[in-house]
């Protein structure tokens, strides 16, 4: 065989291949069109329902999912929980079957929770139980669960004890939704927590449960050596508003660590610097102020006082 | 006789390499193809569970690098915040434009001069100023001194709070679900997985291409649009699902890029010492992750998240491929080292022979093959019969991994309608005689800057488009 032969047969091969993909990416249009009249552009596959399990009896589908559980293959264990997810809606057996998931199968918690979520408050009395299980990931997907609901709630203050720091964080989070003085005085109890995270979302929560009596209590941590907790800091003082600028003045003057910069930001943050721009009641104070919060804070402001007239008038 | 040698010589160096390189595509396309089907199995799965959008999917911060972009950051922005993903933050980075983008952005967004909360984890250039929406306080614009793309990247790092950080383009429009799509695999593998990028389509018109982040209106039947479609279906299908399932993702995407913060932080941010960021970025997280021992996953995800804007100009296309030309031969260069070094396991083995095989030395072979034609033609040793024969083969292997390309993302999403579809595969065997000519001579450019040690972005002008309603 020459040259020009075995190109030539080659040849044949590629066009084959290609006629058959493009008859299959036609045929598939073709197939879509029968089935559903027509196909628009955009329109997007059927989507498959992860099992057929819906359909079968319920004591079979019951066996199979919750051996799939204990599948050692990750995308039959997904499609399982997906499953339950679904029947959960009917069967309690498919809410106990997400609930021993949650508890057994530490791969996908997040999945899982967002099941029982879906399901809510329905799985709540039977999730207390996992409050106590041994692994903290548990814990705390239970108790970012039950903060939801106003019955779980109750149950979820003894959690910011926990010695999973990921459990303290879900139990301030789920304070920040049941507002109450009791609540307030754990947050502020987790405010000197030894985990970053915890003493950050102890700041959110005391703000969210009262912006102006956390305020005060929340300022020593602007100069808090993590960035999460001086950003939280920040934002708790934010929101107590007109409140917080007597608590962060004396800090303007401190040029050690983060406390005079945030100061200063904060007191942009709550107006209170453009206010005293616009008024030109204490340029003493303003310099301060500028002193702490640097160059930027300076520019910015003046470039807010600038355009300020053109709002007005704009306006009007 | 030593001529008609030298050119069978320099004919059986070309053919060897094409058979190499097309038996290369082939394995890694059967490898597409089934992680293609089970990708695909997978997101049937995740639509009927609760988990994507749910409460505890992780906040993401999203950072749109932008130079010059005044014509299209608009969109992209928008598009960004109408996103259905529950929680994220959008950081644009103005890097020191001279068209009015922040002054454009300043009048849609209704931005205010504020000073925010930052921390310098990595180094960039001054920041100018500060910009709060009024009108959404997710969005925070950041406009700096001009310093490229990487630099503008690692200034929106300082002002990010999430843990997960997505790099975009600026001339992108994204789907509503692009993010609810993207962590779907750090919610599904959180040990492992630590970076992602997924598919995208192209368009002129990006904006007009995606009607409200919904519907598609792809491809529009422009020969070069077309072209690059095909371009990106090959590159995102045949190329980088499989090597994400075989463990050598290399090019996580700057148009689309999903990354850990923390491991964003350990490795300084991106580089700015090379022409574009994202290859480079990406070979970093392999060489140190397999280096330190760390199990990880790069994942590429079949779903397009989103329209890019594809250069509607042959001159403006050839700039683009000439930088991404030039990009890779400095990250491959860089890294030359994990070429089949053992210690880095897939990555060394078959991620970087292949890129070596596929993009480094490719110019070297089209110029050859150039050079092999022309000298044939002049002394007469030209069988034209065979040559025809060989081009019309070559374009038949490309024409079949287009449709191979093609298919997959018809399994995935049926975003084309079907007379754009007729059009993409009437082009397809007309791509080598129409199309890579001018890519082959963008490579060469590109190796020749290379050589140069140029490293300059050479922006090219956006492409006009409608004016959003």
């Amino acid at each position: 065989m020459d040259g020009r032969t075995s190109v030539a047969l080659a040849c044949a091969a590629a066009g084959g291949l290609w006629a058959l993909g493009a008859s299959a990416v036609l045929g598939g249009r073709l197939r879509q069109r029968r089935r559903r009249g027509h196909i628009a552009a955009g329109a997007e596959h059927p989507i498959v329902p992860p099992t057929a399990v819906p359909a079968a009896p319920a004591l079979a589908a019951r066996e199979h999912l919750l051996a799939g559980l204990r599948s050692d293959a990750p995308d039959v264990r997904r499609a399982c929980v997906v499953a339950l997810g679904r029947l959960a809606d009917r069967h309690e057996w498919a809410v106990d079957g997400l609930i021993e998931a949650l508890a057994e199968r530490l791969d996908m918690p997040a999945r899982v929770a967002a099941e029982l979520d879906r399901i809510a408050p329905r799985a709540d009395m039977r999730l207390l139980s996992l409050l106590g299980h041994p692994n903290g990931t548990v814990r705390y997907y239970t108790a970012r669960l039950l903060a939801r609901e106003e019955g779980g709630r109750g149950f979820v203050p003894r959690l910011v004890l926990d010695p999973s720091p990921h459990v303290r964080v879900a139990a301030l989070q789920a304070l920040a939704t049941a507002p109450s003085p009791l609540s307030l005085a754990h947050a502020l109890r987790l405010l000197r927590d030894p985990d970053a995270r915890v003493r950050a979302q102890a700041c959110r929560t005391s703000a969210a449960i009262c912006p102006a009596a956390a305020g005060p209590l929340v300022v020593w941590l602007l100069d808090d050596e993590s960035w999460e907790v001086r950003n939280a800091a920040h934002g708790a003082l934010v929101a107590a508003g007109d409140g917080a600028a007597e608590v962060v003045l004396p800090l303007l003057d401190r040029d050690d660590g983060h406390a005079g910069s945030l100061a200063a930001l904060v007191l942009q943050d709550t107006g209170y610097v453009d206010d005293l721009l616009a008024d030109g009641r204490d340029p003493r104070l303003l310099e301060r102020i500028f002193a702490a919060g640097g160059e930027r804070l300076r520019a910015l402001a003046a470039e807010r006082a600038r355009s300020r007239p053109r709002e007005r008038e704009a306006v009007s | 006789v030593s001529v008609e040698l030298l050119l069978e010589v320099c004919v059986l160096a070309c053919m060897a390499y094409l058979g190499l390189l097309y038996l290369a595509y082939a394995a890694q396309l059967v490898v597409a193809f089934v992680e293609s089907r089970r990708l695909r199995a997978e997101r049937n799965v995740d639509r009927a569970s609760a988990a994507p959008g749910s409460r505890f999917c992780p906040p993401v911060s999203v950072i749109v690098p932008a130079f010059n972009e005044a014509g299209g950051l608009s969109d992209a922005v928008r598009s960004l915040l109408e996103l259905d993903y529950p929680s994220f933050e959008v950081v644009v980075v103005d890097d020191g434009s001279t068209d009015g983008t922040c002054e454009r952005l300043t009048a849609e967004f209704e931005l205010v001069p504020a000073d925010a909360l930052s921390r310098t984890v990595v180094f960039s250039k001054p920041v100018r100023g500060l910009y709060r929406s009024r009108r959404d306080p997710r969005l925070l614009v950041v406009s700096k001194e001009n310093g490229g793309k990487a630099d503008a990247l690692n200034a929106g790092l300082n002002y990010c709070r999430y843990g997960l950080v997505c790099g975009v383009d600026a001339d992108m429009v994204f789907s509503r679900d692009a993010l609810t799509t993207a962590v779907r695999p750090f919610v599904a593998d959180p040990a492992r997985v630590v970076g992602l990028t997924s598919a995208l389509e192209t368009a002129a018109d990006p904006y007009a291409a995606l009607e409200e982040g919904v519907r598609y209106r792809l491809p529009e039947t422009s020969p070069l649009i077309l072209f690059q479609t095909l371009d990106y279906l090959r590159a995102f299908y045949n190329n980088r699902i499989a090597w994400a399932r075989l463990g050598y993702m290399l090019c996580a995407a700057g148009a689309f890029q999903v990354w850990r913060r923390d491991l964003l932080e350990e490795l300084g941010g991106w580089s700015p010492d090379f022409s574009c960021e994202d290859i480079e970025l990406t070979f970093r997280v392999h060489k140190t992750l397999r280096e330190l021992g760390r199990p990880y996953r790069v994942v590429c995800l079949p779903e397009p998240v989103g329209v890019t804007e594809g250069p509607n100009t042959l001159r403006k296309l050839v700039a683009q491929r000439e930088r991404w030309q030039r990009v890779i031969l400095e990250t491959c260069w860089a890294n030359r080292e994990l070429l089949l070094d053992r210690r880095y396991g897939a990555v060394g083995l078959f991620g970087m022979p292949f890129y070596f095989l596929s993009e480094v030395i490719a110019p070297v072979f089209e110029l050859l093959a150039l050079g092999t034609l022309v000298a044939g033609a002049a002394f007469g040793l030209m069988d034209w019969w065979l040559y025809a024969l060989v081009v019309l083969l070559v374009s038949l292997l490309n024409g079949a991994l287009s449709v191979a390309a093609l298919l997959m993302h018809e399994h995935q999403t049926r975003a084309y309608g079907t007379r754009g579809l007729l059009a993409l595969m009437a082009v397809m065997p007309l791509e080598l005689v129409a199309y890579r000519p001018f890519m082959s001579w963008a490579r060469v450019k590109g190796t020749w800057r290379f050589l140069r040690g140029d490293k300059g972005w050479h922006k090219f002008e956006r492409n006009v488009r409608t004016e959003a309603a």
